[in-house]
């Protein structure tokens, strides 16, 4: 395959999202800009002005009509996604580590960080999907973090839990309308961050990420960890595909030590997991910084990945990836003929 | 064209030139539903070239979400404003080509292994041929540089004495620099190490070996006089056949004479072996 670059941005990637459709990928970095890029040629659609700080985090609402972004400017902002025009503004003491919409779209969730003074809490507001239409300027839920503060965090299916990541380790269930704390588990090690948490697309399962160099499988209703992914690296993201049962996981050596070690020993490639059997696939290699995130498109055509680099690398799998099976699933498939 | 008088440019020639008249694309249409193009040009130097294709149009329909198709005709926004369709070349690239293939038992030595791999095929591309027995490898490395002299070098008998260097010493690549002043005394050197006289002692070299011949055949055969320590066939790096010389080195002496006495005029293959001791190398 030939991955597409995207150079757009002059600094490293924070998050890339591909829209519902896939047709479109979102991408912000440390630069203050939004991008947002056809996803089959790599072609840019627009760029979105008016944050003061680095961003870290975007996503886009199920008809691709409104997107929010958050960022060290400690604001959380909602843009037209056709226009680039900017609809909204959420002003916050701290900055805003994480936003995520519910399935249906009608929510906003955005993790904020902890500062001295201030602890980190999960805010969540009403939204109306109509870009004409003016937004709530109060939340409508604010959950306070006392313990650990949460680094990501996500809606489960029907937003029936709020699920978040701390930076101890811990995943925690929360009460999607009351915001109260149902379960707290240790599933990564003490002291080792959550980095990322996607969703499967019944959102009943995620898998996290995390600097304790693995990622895992875990269900929304009981925080059960299912499977485990095992690495060499601190992990930045980790995204399950479609179609076929894998999940990327993207991460590399820390930020701050890339400049003294060499690409390959930074470990700077994306690698697959079978799901089911937690093995080791393949890796694709390319960036020459850590993977910050990594995307599947949601019809499991391709991923893009974005990097400590700069770039965003968009890839389409070609046939070898399609026609890839454990002799067990060939097996199966032969028998079910 | 009209030229205003007295102007002869070589510019304007050069415009007059290409404005040769050209007959006009013609396009007709065929009973097969194809269609036949003729253009016409003028290639550089001149030439008048005449195109005619054959083409035929065919309508490929596909489906695509209405909503992705609609998107795909947003006007561009933000930075991207006012720039044309398509993808623009400052901020998007195709990279080089990823071969990605998922394997059930991956490790991360496989990658590394393919790389060690494709520095060996670099090597061989780089023809590498040893002076000595024409083999794959560096001179230096040669398994015979002790006992041969380089091929198509000058007999070491002639070589005088005091100007060994001049085949020998260079030949064998891996002895450094020796001043003009040492030369004489210091002989080839290295050359004169226990290896050498080793190894000359008890090796034979076996010619007219038959191209289709195994190191292992050759091992059985002489491996009945006496232990052999080391038997090397030449082999052709590109086809893989041997090269019709061999070399079989033995612990023993006394048995290296009795295999040479045995072996020589042995029929193997379909041809007839020369065995003799492996001259000196100067």
């Amino acid at each position: 395959m030939r991955p597409i670059l995207l150079s757009g941005h002059e600094r490293a990637l924070t998050q890339v999202k591909y829209n519902p459709d896939g047709d479109i990928i979102f991408s912000v970095s440390k630069d203050h800009v939004v991008g947002a890029w056809y996803s089959h040629n790599g072609e840019r659609l627009g760029t979105y002005h008016g944050h003061q700080g680095a961003l870290w985090t975007v996503d886009v609402d199920p008809t691709s009509t409104l997107l929010a972004t958050g960022g060290a400017d400690n604001t959380m902002r909602l843009w037209e996604v056709k226009s680039g025009k900017l609809l909204k503004t959420w002003d916050f003491a701290t900055s805003i580590k994480r936003v995520e919409f519910s399935a249906d779209g009608r929510q906003l969730l955005g993790v904020t960080e902890k500062r001295s003074g201030h602890l980190g809490t999960i805010v969540v507001y009403d939204i109306n999907p109509d870009p004409e239409a003016d937004q709530a300027d109060d939340h409508a839920l604010r959950i306070v973090c006392d313990e650990s503060k949460a680094t990501v965090a996500g809606f489960s299916y029907l937003a029936r839990y709020i699920i978040a990541g701390h930076e101890d380790g811990s995943v925690s269930q929360y009460d999607g309308k009351t915001g109260e704390l149902l379960y707290n588990t240790q599933v990564h090690e003490d002291d080792m961050q959550v980095t990322d948490l996607q969703w499967a697309p019944d959102r009943t399962y995620f898998i996290t990420a995390s600097k304790d160099k693995s990622a895992k499988l875990i269900t929304a209703e009981s925080l059960e960890v299912l499977k485990t992914y095992v690495t060499d690296t601190p992990l930045n993201s980790a995204a399950m595909t479609s179609v076929k049962d894998f999940v990327i996981l993207g991460g590399g050596q820390a930020a701050m030590d890339v400049t003294t070690t060499s690409a390959r020993q930074g470990k700077f490639e994306a690698r697959f997991y079978h799901k089911i059997f937690m093995e080791e696939i393949g890796r694709v290699r390319g960036h020459f910084g850590p993977l910050n995130y990594v995307a599947v498109h949601p019809q499991g055509t391709g991923y893009c990945s974005g990097g400590e680099d700069g770039y965003v690398r968009v890839h389409h799998f070609d046939k070898a990836y399609f026609d890839f099976l454990y002799e067990v699933e060939r097996e199966q498939a032969q028998a079910n003929l | 064209m009209s030229r205003p008088a007295g102007r002869t440019d070589w510019a304007d020639e050069d415009d007059e030139e290409s404005s040769v008249q050209l007959p006009p694309t013609s396009i007709t249409k065929n009973k097969d539903g194809t269609e036949t193009i003729i253009t016409y040009t003028i290639r550089d130097d001149g030439k008048k070239i005449k195109t005619t294709r054959r083409i035929k149009k065919t309508t490929v329909k596909t489906e695509v979400n209405p909503r992705v198709a609609e998107r795909k005709h947003w006007a561009k926004f933000g930075a991207e404003k006012g720039k044309p369709l398509g993808p623009q070349t400052d901020t998007t690239s195709v990279a080089e080509n990823i071969v990605f293939r998922p394997v059930a038992a991956w490790k991360a030595s496989t990658e590394d292994k393919s790389e060690t791999e494709k520095k060996k095929a670099n090597l061989k591309d780089a023809k590498i041929k040893c002076r000595i027995c024409s083999g794959d490898h560096w001179t230096t490395k040669c398994p015979f540089k002790d006992t041969m002299t380089p091929e198509g070098g000058a007999a070491p008998a002639d070589l005088a004495d005091d100007e060994p260097e001049k085949a020998g010493g260079l030949g064998a690549g891996g002895s450094s620099y020796v001043p003009p002043h040492l030369r004489g005394r210091g002989g080839a050197g290295e050359k004169m190490g226990g290896k050498y006289e080793r190894d000359d002692l008890a090796t034979l070299r076996v010619t007219n070996v038959s191209e289709f011949a195994e190191e292992q055949d050759l091992r059985d055969m002489f491996s009945r006089y006496g232990h052999v320590t080391r038997v090397f066939l030449a082999k052709d790096r590109e086809t893989g056949k041997a090269k019709g010389f061999a070399f079989v080195s033995y612990a023993d002496r006394m048995d290296a004479e009795k295999a040479c006495e045995k072996m020589d005029g042995y029929g193997f293959g379909h041809l007839i072996l020369r065995v003799e001791f492996a001259k000196k190398a100067t």
